[in-house]
């Protein structure tokens, strides 16, 4: 292996690193932001008991939320039905629990368990495809 | 008083800070200082031109092709602005450095500016923003608007216009 390709190999590895440790960072960041969701459940008060629930945080003005992510939640709650409560929060109308759910930006979905612990945060936009494969393990 | 605000294309914003991230992390790869310069320059002449450096390919390939929506929202686009002139000024000196031989300062400016862009792209937190909002609270010429209402500095605007 020639220095150059050894040089070439070292810099794409530290790249590798370098934005591993970012993503590290991001991943810590969406855990506490977990753990803030499951411990402010009980400000939703139209939560049904025992059955998995997206809590979805949107604001009128946002563009992807209407063309992208509102689609996306409608497609996931027809195929499942009962099976799924969707809780749409107008963070204009409640920036009370956009502040203590820790929603910096719209759209943001949270999945919570059938026990109302947060599993997962979506921060941007969240396709269809992604929603159910986060709710099939819950 | 209630301030005016602007429509703004975050998505503009966001392809802008996408490509800067991708080619300074290309340049650090192939070890291409000249690549970062470009970057710079671009940056540069956006600054210049108070439009994203390289906004000319959302507005004219991603856009037009619905590739990428326009996420318009009523916000001030001066501390973009500003945001986008320290990204310069960092890339710019961290381009020199690497030309004079200080490969590890030019390199850290460079990933410097990827992380900046990384948090602002993906995390929706402008730490220029953040800057210049926080230099306007000393009352500096130039930096005179506030963050949208119900806004924290730097972040993403969640609500609409305060008119």
């Amino acid at each position: 292996m020639t220095s150059d390709t050894m040089s070439l190999v070292l810099r794409f590895g530290l790249a590798i690193v370098i934005i591993g440790l970012g993503v590290f960072a991001y991943w810590l960041i969406n855990q506490r932001l977990l753990v803030r969701a499951s411990s402010n459940v009980f400000t939703l008060l139209k939560k049904l008991p025992d059955k998995p629930v997206l809590v979805y945080f949107t604001t009128p003005d946002c563009a992807p939320c209407k063309t992208v992510q509102r689609p996306a939640i409608d497609r996931v709650s027809k195929m499942l039905g009962e099976k799924l409560q969707v809780i749409e929060i107008d963070a204009t109308e409640r920036p009370d629990l956009a502040k203590v759910w820790g929603v910096m930006s719209v759209p943001t979905t949270f999945l919570l368990d059938p026990r109302g612990e947060a599993r997962y945060v979506n921060n941007g936009v969240a396709r269809a495809e992604k929603l159910l494969e986060q709710i099939q393990t819950l | 008083m209630a301030q005016i605000l602007q429509k703004v294309d975050h998505s503009a914003l966001k392809t802008n800070q996408i490509i800067i991230i991708s080619l300074n992390v290309l340049a650090f790869i192939l070890n291409l200082p000249v690549l970062a310069a470009f970057v710079a320059v671009m940056m540069g002449i956006g600054s210049a031109l108070k439009i994203p450096g390289f906004g000319f390919v959302y507005k004219n390939l991603l856009k037009p092709r619905g590739w990428m929506k326009p996420d318009v929202l009523d916000d001030n686009p001066e501390p973009h602005r500003f945001a986008q002139f320290l990204g310069f000024l960092f890339m710019t000196v961290g381009s020199a450095s690497l030309f004079l031989g200080a490969a590890i300062l030019g390199w850290s400016l460079v990933w410097l500016v990827v992380a900046l862009a990384a948090l602002n792209a993906f995390g929706g937190f402008c730490v220029g923003c953040a800057v210049y909002y926080w230099l306007g609270r000393f009352n500096l010429p130039g930096f005179s608007k506030q963050p949208p209402t119900g806004t924290f500095p730097g972040m993403k605007p969640k609500i609409g216009a305060s008119l």
